[in-house]
C-alpha cells in the first residue's frame, strides 16, 4: 500500500485536536485571488460552495508558534493570531471587548 | 424575498425615525449597481447573482438593523483613541471589530487597502478617488468604507459558519461506530485480497469505508449498490464528507447518467452496471478496489457479481475486494471467500422495545373474510400510542403491510381515527405512487401531531425515514416468485424472515429509543425462516444466463454461485434462450444473443428491438421497448375519479396496452413541443412524468447501442463547427443547471393536518413557478422537433403499419399468447377469461383497454377473424393476469411464429405448438397458406441472417450493394407480410383438450406398421426425415407434414390427398411438375433456400437474378441443381430437390418389389 503523491499534508490543532488535510499555507491562497490574509494561515478550498473561495482552518499563534485552529474556543484573531492560553497569559494587553468575548465563550462552553 | 426586504425596511424606518439613519439604510439599496461594480465582479470572492451574493444582501439588512446605534458611538470614539497601542504586544487599545478579521479584500478600487489598522482611512480612499469619483455624488467616502467593513464582517461570518460546519462534519464522522475500526479496516484491506465488513444499520460503513480506503492511498475504488438511488445519494454524501462536494473525485454512474470524470477516484455504481462493464473490461482493470455493499440483500446481480469477483481475484492479484453486509448470515460469505477476515462493527441503534401483540382471533369474522385485512389492530396501536405517550414527545409511526390493498384498508381506517383525534397524519407509501407522493413521507408533522406512514417493505431498506419511533409490523410481505412452468410471476403473501423482522424493527431506533409492535406472537417469530429467500431462487434467469454466456463462462450449470439456483430453472432459461435464437443448440452465443446481452433490457424486449431495427420501424419499437422496461407511467392511486379516466381515454388504443403506452408517450411529446406544461398534463391524467423522461433516456441509449452495432443508420446530420459548438454549449448549460438544481433540492415541508390528498392547490402553484429541471434537461438532450415529427407521423399510422408493428412485437413476445375463452361473449366484462398454453383462466388487468371493451376481441363477421392476446408477462396476485396485452390476428401470428406446426395429409388441419388447432376449409386454402408461410419464414430468416450473422464483416455491411440487397429484401418481406396479414382466409380455431393429445399424432409406431413404404422412401433425405415421435415427415425445423391423426371421416380424404399428385408450377423457379402435397412442400422449402446469399459471390448473384427473369425454365432448373450423394447406390449426382426425391423413390420401389 503506497501513499499517493496526491495526498495532502495534515493540519492538526494543538488545542482541540481538530484534524484536516490542508491545501495551502500562507497569506495568498491561490484559489481565492481576491483576498489577502493578514496572517499565515492553513487554508483549503471552500468545500461548501460551488464557486471558488477559501476556508481558513487555522494559523500559528504569534507568540508560541503552535498550530491552532480558528475555533473561538482555541484561538482569537486580534490583528494577529493568539492561542487562548497565550491570550490568558497576556490578558492585560487586550481591550475589554475581547475579555467580554472570552467570558461569553466560557459561559457557553460550561 | 423582495417583499420581505421591503417589509423589514418599513418596519425599520418606523422604529428609527432619525433621518440620518434612514438615509443610511436606503443608501445601500439605491447604490446597489455601483456597489456591484466595485465589490461583486466576476473576479471577486462573492460574485454577482451567486447564492452568497443574495445571502450578503440579507446579511447587510440584518446587520444594519442591529448595529446602527453602535456604529454612531464607535465613530465618535474612534477619533480620540486611534493609533494608541498596548505596551507589550503592540495591539491597538481601542477596539474595533475589524481587528478581529484575518482577511482583507483585494477589490479593484481599493487594491491598496491591505492594512486598515495602520493606514489612514481617508488617505486610502482618496488614492482611488479618481475612479470612484462618479459615484461620490451619491456615496460618501465613509459610506464606501463602511460598506467594505460590512462586507468583511460578512466574509468573516461565513468563514466562522463554514468552519463550524466542517468541525461538525469531522465530529460526526468520528462519532460513527465504524471510526474505531478505521485502522483495522485499512490494514485488513492492505494485507488481504478479500475482506468482509459486517455492520448493522447506522454504523456508517457505506459512507466511511470508501473514504478510509481513499485516504489510505487507494485509488480507483468502485462501490456497488443494489439500488440506483443509493448510488446518487452516497456519491453526494461521500463527496460532501471528503470536502469534494463540487468536484468529481467522488462520482456515481447509473443506467442513465454518470458524473464520472478522469479525476474520479471513488465511483458508486449499481451491481448490474459493474456486471455490464465486464463485457468490455473482463478483468475490471479500471478499478483497483471493488467494494460490494449490502451483499446480504442477495439480489441476483449481487450474487452473480460475487461469483465473478471470486474468480477474478485469482486472475488479478492486485485486485482488492471488500464485501459489506449487515450482520446477517456472515458465515455464508466467509465460507464463500475462504480466508477473508471478517470485521464486525456494532450498529448505532438505540434500544428498541419489542412487543408481541398477535391480534385476537375472532372466529366469526376471520373465517368469513379471511381474504381481507382487518385494520382494527393497527388503529388500536395508534390509540395505545395516544394513550401512553404524551403528544409533546415526538416520534412518528411506520407500519409495514404486505401490499396495496392492505395499505388501503389500514389507511382508510386510520384516517377515520385521525379525523376524530386530530393528532395524526396518515400517509401511504408504496412503489406505484408517484415520486412526489412518495416524497411526502419525508415531510414533518406539526407540533403535537404524529405522522403515520403505512408502507410496503419498500421502507425496509430502500427508503429511510427519519424520526420514526414506533414500528407496527404485520409480519407479512408480498413476494414475487417465478413459476418456471407457467412462465408466470406470482405475487403472494408470506410470513417475513427473522432477518427481515429485525430490519423492520431497527427502523425505529435510528434517532432515539423506539418501540416495535409485532402483530404476531413470539412463537410465530421463532417459526419464521432465518433469512429471506435470495432473489436468484425467485426470478427468471434468462438475462443472467445470457450474460454469463456472453462473458464467456463456459460451464453455466456449474457456475459457483454462493447458493446456486434450482437446476431446472437454469435448464428452462437455457431453453428459452434457444427458442429466442440467442443460443445455438450447442449453447453457443449467436450474433443475436451477442446483441441481446448488450441491451440493458429483458431478452424478450431486446429481441423486439432487434427485429424492429431489421424492419426500419425502429422508432415506435424503441418507444414501446423503453416503456416496457421502466415502471408504467400510469399510476394507480386510490380513488381516481371519472375525470382522470375520461382524460386518459383518448390515450387508449383499441389494439392494446402496448399501443396505449406508445400513444401516451407520443401525446406527451406533442404537449411538450407545443410549449404547454407537460407536468400539468401528466398530473391531470394521473401519469408519472418521471417515467416519460426515463423512457426518453432509455430510448436514446437504445439508439446509441444499435448504432454502435450498425443496426441503425448513422444520424444524418452534418457535423459542422457550429453544430459542435452548440452541442458543447448545451452540455455546459446542462451541467450548470444540474448544479444549481442540486442546491435547491427538495426541501422538507410541514405537513398539514387537514390536507386533502387530492387538492393541494397551493403546492401545485408553487411547483409550477419553479423551473422544471427535468424539462430543461430533456429539451437540451433531445431534438424535440425531430421527436415531434415522429410522433405526428405515428398518429397517421395506417392499419397496415400497425399490423407490421404488431408482427414485430410478436416476434419477440411469442409464445406469450392467450386465446379468449369460447364463452366470453356470454360473460360480463369483468369475467372475460383467457387461456395460454401453460396457464388457463387468465384475466386482463382492470386498467387494460380489453377489460373495458372486451368486444374488441370478439368474433365479428368482418375480415377480423380470431384474435389472440399477446402479452409481456403473466402476474398472479389474487387471480392470474395478463400484463401489457395486445390483440393480434390469430392465424397469421401462429403460423409465422409457431415453433412447431403439424399438419394432416391434405393441409386442412394444423396443430400449433401442440395446443391450438386451426382448421381450414379445403386443401387449396391450406396449400396457399402453407406456401405463403414457408416463403415468409425463409425470407425472414434470410434477412435476419444477413443482418446479424454476417455483419461481423463491417466493411462488407456498409458496402452499397450489400445494403441495397438488404433493403430490397426488407421491403419485399414487409410487403409480403402485409399481404399475408391482409389475406382473407376463413378458418376456425380452438384449443385442444388435454384428452385429445393421446390421439393427436399418428406416432412413429403406426407409421412403421402401415406406412412402411412411405418411411423407406425417405431414409436419408436431409431435413426430410420422419418425425421420431409424431410420425409424418419433417419438412423443416418447424413444419411436420402428415403427422396428425384425422377423424375417421376425414381420414380417407386426407389419406388419399397424400398420394394424389397434381400439376403445379413453382412460382419461385417457374418449374412445372407433377407432385404430391409433400413433394410440393419439400420443393418449396428447398426452392426458397436456393436464393444465393453467398456474399463472396454477390456479382454472380446479381447476374443470375437478372438472367432469372428472361431465362428458360431449363436453365433455372440447372441453377437449382446441387451435388447429391446417394447412399443407396453410392453414386454422386447433380440433382434438384425434386429429382432427389424421385431418385429415392426409385430405390424404394425397387426394394419392395
Amino acid at each position: 500500500m503506497s501513499e499517493t503523491a496526491a495526498e495532502k499534508p495534515m493540519f492538526t490543532c494543538s488545542s482541540c485536536g481538530f484534524e484536516c488535510h490542508f491545501e495551502y499555507f500562507g497569506k495568498k491562497p491561490p484559489f481565492s485571488k481576491s483576498v489577502v490574509l493578514l496572517e499565515d494561515a492553513y487554508v483549503i478550498h471552500d468545500p461548501f460552495s460551488p464557486n471558488s473561495g477559501h476556508l481558513t482552518l487555522g494559523g500559528q499563534c504569534c507568540l508560541c508558534s503552535t498550530n491552532i485552529c480558528v475555533a473561538q474556543t482555541c484561538s482569537i484573531f486580534y490583528t494577529k493570531r493568539f492561542c487562548i492560553s497565550c491570550v490568558e497569559k497576556n490578558t492585560e494587553e487586550f481591550p475589554d471587548e475581547i475579555h467580554k468575548d472570552l467570558q461569553r465563550k466560557d459561559v457557553s462552553r460550561s | 424575498m423582495d417583499r420581505d426586504r421591503k417589509r423589514s425596511r418599513h418596519h425599520f424606518e418606523k422604529e428609527k425615525p432619525s433621518i440620518n439613519e434612514r438615509e443610511r439604510c436606503v443608501v445601500w439599496e439605491d447604490h446597489r449597481s455601483s456597489l456591484d461594480e466595485l465589490f461583486f465582479r466576476n473576479c471577486d470572492l462573492i460574485k454577482r447573482g451567486s447564492q452568497e451574493y443574495k445571502d450578503f444582501w440579507l446579511f447587510l439588512e440584518r446587520y444594519e438593523a442591529f448595529h446602527n446605534k453602535r456604529h454612531v458611538e464607535k465613530n465618535s470614539r474612534e477619533k480620540d483613541s486611534k493609533d494608541r497601542t498596548s505596551s507589550k504586544l503592540g495591539l491597538p487599545i481601542s477596539y474595533d471589530r475589524r481587528y478581529k478579521i484575518n482577511v482583507a479584500l483585494l477589490s479593484k478600487d481599493v487594491r491598496d487597502v491591505t492594512g486598515f489598522s495602520t493606514t489612514g482611512t481617508k488617505k486610502v480612499y482618496s488614492s482611488s478617488d479618481k475612479k470612484s469619483g462618479r459615484h461620490s455624488r451619491e456615496l460618501s467616502k465613509e459610506d464606501f468604507l463602511e460598506f467594505k467593513s460590512i462586507l468583511l464582517f460578512y466574509i468573516d461570518f461565513c468563514q466562522k459558519q463554514k468552519f463550524s460546519k466542517l468541525v461538525k462534519l469531522k465530529k460526526d464522522q468520528a462519532n460513527l461506530p465504524i471510526s474505531h475500526f478505521r485502522e483495522q479496516i485499512v490494514n485488513a484491506v492492505g494485507n488481504n485480497q478479500a475482506v468482509i465488513i459486517a455492520g448493522d444499520t447506522g454504523c456508517g460503513k457505506s459512507t466511511q469505508v470508501p473514504q478510509y480506503l481513499l485516504h489510505a492511498g487507494f485509488s480507483q475504488i468502485a462501490c456497488t449498490q443494489p439500488r440506483r438511488i443509493a448510488c446518487i445519494s452516497l456519491a453526494k454524501r461521500v463527496g460532501y464528507e471528503t470536502l469534494n462536494e463540487y468536484g468529481s473525485q467522488v462520482a456515481y454512474q447509473i443506467r442513465f447518467e454518470s458524473s464520472k470524470t478522469l479525476g474520479t477516484r471513488i465511483l458508486f455504481l449499481t451491481e448490474g452496471l459493474l456486471l455490464r462493464q465486464l463485457t468490455t473490461d473482463p478483468t475490471l482493470s479500471q478499478y483497483s478496489v471493488i467494494v460490494v455493499d449490502e451483499v446480504h440483500e442477495r439480489h441476483i446481480h449481487g450474487d452473480f457479481l460475487l461469483g465473478v469477483l471470486r474468480g477474478l481475484l485469482q486472475a488479478r492479484a492486485d485486485l482488492k475486494l471488500v464485501l459489506m453486509s449487515a450482520t446477517i448470515n456472515i458465515s455464508l460469505f466467509s465460507g464463500y471467500f475462504t480466508g477473508a477476515p471478517v470485521i464486525q462493527i456494532p450498529g448505532r441503534l438505540y434500544p428498541i422495545e419489542v412487543r408481541y401483540q398477535p391480534p385476537k382471533v375472532e372466529f366469526s369474522s376471520s373465517s368469513r373474510r379471511s381474504e381481507r385485512l382487518d385494520p382494527t389492530p393497527y388503529v388500536r396501536i395508534m390509540q395505545l400510542i395516544d394513550h401512553k405517550y404524551p403528544s409533546d414527545e415526538r416520534g412518528d409511526v411506520l407500519m409495514f403491510l404486505s401490499g396495496m390493498a392492505e395499505i388501503t384498508a389500514v389507511v382508510n381506517a386510520a384516517k377515520e381515527y385521525a379525523q376524530q383525534s386530530r393528532r395524526w397524519i396518515i400517509l401511504a407509501l408504496h412503489s406505484s405512487l408517484s415520486v412526489d407522493e412518495q416524497d411526502k413521507v419525508f415531510d414533518v408533522a406539526p407540533e403535537g401531531v404524529r405522522k403515520c406512514v403505512v408502507s410496503t417493505n419498500i421502507a425496509e431498506t430502500s427508503i429511510t425515514i427519519d424520526g420514526i419511533r414506533f414500528i407496527v409490523d404485520s409480519g407479512k410481505v408480498k413476494e414475487m416468485s417465478f413459476d418456471t412452468e407457467a412462465k408466470m410471476q406470482r405475487l403472494r403473501e408470506f410470513w417475513i424472515s427473522q432477518a427481515s423482522a429485525e430490519q423492520r424493527k431497527g427502523r425505529a431506533g435510528r434517532t432515539g429509543p423506539g418501540v416495535c409492535f409485532r402483530l404476531y406472537s413470539e412463537n410465530d417469530y421463532q417459526a419464521f425462516s432465518q433469512y429471506t429467500t435470495p432473489e436468484i431462487q425467485l426470478v427468471p434467469l434468462d438475462s443472467i444466463i445470457l450474460q454469463m454466456v456472453a462473458l464467456g463462462i463456459n460451464r453455466i450449470r456449474e457456475f459457483p454461485f454462493i447458493e446456486p439456483p434450482p437446476a431446472s430453472n437454469v435448464e428452462n432459461s437455457i431453453h428459452t434462450l434457444k427458442q429466442q435464437g440467442a443460443l445455438t443448440d450447442d449453447e453457443i452465443l449467436t450474433p443475436i444473443g451477442q446483441m441481446l446481452a448488450q441491451l440493458p433490457v429483458d431478452v424478450v424486449i431486446g429481441k423486439v428491438l432487434l427485429i424492429g431495427s431489421v424492419f426500419h420501424v425502429i422508432e415506435p419499437v424503441m418507444i414501446i421497448a423503453a416503456a416496457l422496461s421502466v415502471q408504467s407511467p400510469f399510476t394507480q392511486k386510490m380513488g381516481y375519479d371519472s375525470v382522470v379516466a375520461s382524460l386518459r381515454q383518448p390515450l387508449e388504443s383499441d389494439h392494446g396496452d402496448l399501443f396505449t403506452l406508445l400513444n401516451a408517450y407520443d401525446e406527451w411529446l406533442q404537449v411538450k413541443s407545443h410549449g404547454s406544461s407537460s407536468r400539468q398534463w401528466c398530473k391531470r391524467r394521473g401519469l408519472e412524468e418521471q417515467r416519460f423522461y426515463e423512457m426518453s433516456k432509455l430510448k436514446r441509449q437504445f439508439e446509441l447501442l444499435l448504432r454502435d452495432h450498425h443496426l441503425l443508420d448513422p444520424e444524418g446530420r452534418d457535423e459542422d463547427e457550429d453544430e459542435r459548438d452548440r452541442e458543447k454549449d448545451k452540455r455546459r448549460e446542462l451541467k450548470r443547471l444540474k448544479r444549481d438544481h442540486r442546491k435547491t433540492a427538495r426541501k422538507t415541508k410541514m405537513l398539514k393536518l387537514d390536507e386533502d390528498e387530492l387538492s393541494g392547490g397551493e403546492e401545485q402553484q408553487e411547483e409550477e413557478t419553479k423551473t422544471d429541471i427535468r424539462d430543461l434537461e430533456f429539451k437540451l438532450t433531445h431534438d424535440l422537433d425531430k421527436l415531434e415529427a415522429g410522433s405526428t407521423a405515428r398518429r397517421s399510422f395506417t392499419l397496415r403499419d400497425i399490423n407490421l408493428l404488431k408482427i414485430i412485437l410478436c416476434s419477440g413476445l411469442y409464445p406469450n399468447l392467450a386465446l379468449p375463452d369460447e364463452n366470453n361473449t356470454n360473460k360480463r366484462d369483468s369475467e372475460q377469461l383467457f387461456h395460454s398454453k401453460s396457464k388457463q383462466f387468465l384475466q386482463v388487468l382492470p386498467t387494460s383497454v380489453f377489460a373495458n371493451r372486451p368486444q374488441l376481441l370478439q368474433l365479428t363477421d368482418t375480415s377480423v377473424k380470431y384474435q389472440l392476446l399477446t402479452y409481456v408477462s403473466l402476474l398472479e396476485t389474487s387471480k392470474p393476469f395478463l400484463v401489457n396485452a395486445m390483440r393480434v390476428p390469430a392465424l397469421q401470428t401462429l403460423l409465422l411464429f409457431a415453433h412447431s406446426l403439424d399438419t394432416n395429409g391434405d393441409l386442412t388441419r394444423f396443430v400449433v405448438d401442440c395446443w391450438l388447432e386451426i382448421s381450414l376449409p379445403d386443401n387449396a386454402t391450406g396449400q396457399k397458406v402453407v406456401s405463403a408461410v414457408q416463403q415468409l419464414r425463409v425470407t425472414w430468416a434470410r434477412l435476419l441472417k444477413l443482418r446479424f450473422e454476417e455483419m461481423k464483416d463491417i466493411p462488407e455491411r456498409t458496402s452499397a450493394t450489400r445494403r441495397n440487397k438488404e433493403l430490397d429484401l426488407e421491403s419485399h418481406l414487409a410487403n409480403k407480410l402485409s399481404e399475408f396479414l391482409d389475406s382473407d382466409v376463413s378458418y376456425s380455431l380452438r384449443r385442444l383438450l388435454p384428452s385429445e393429445s393421446r390421439y393427436l399424432y399418428l406416432g412413429p409406431l403406426r407409421q412403421t406398421q402401415n406406412d412402411r413404404e412411405f418411411k423407406d422412401a425417405f431414409p436419408f433425405a436431409g431435413g426430410s426425415e420422419p418425425h421420431p415421435t409424431k410420425g409424418g415427415v419433417r419438412v423443416n425445423e418447424y413444419l411436420t407434414y402428415n403427422c396428425l391423426q384425422d377423424t375417421v371421416m376425414a381420414e380417407a380424404a386426407s389419406a388419399a390427398a397424400q398420394y394424389i399428385a397434381k400439376h403445379w408450377r413453382c412460382e419461385k423457379c417457374g418449374q412445372k411438375m407433377l407432385v404430391t402435397v409433400l413433394e410440393r412442400l419439400q420443393h418449396q422449402e428447398e426452392c426458397q433456400h436456393e436464393e444465393p446469399v453467398d456474399p463472396n459471390d454477390s456479382a454472380g448473384a446479381e447476374q443470375s437474378q437478372t438472367t432469372d427473369k428472361s431465362a428458360a425454365v431449363d436453365s433455372s432448373i440447372e441453377r437449382l441443381r446441387k451435388p447429391h450423394f446417394c447412399n443407396t447406390c453410392q453414386t454422386q449426382f447433380s440433382f434438384t430437390s425434386t429429382e432427389i426425391l424421385k431418385h429415392k423413390k426409385s430405390h424404394a420401389a425397387a426394394s419392395t418389389t
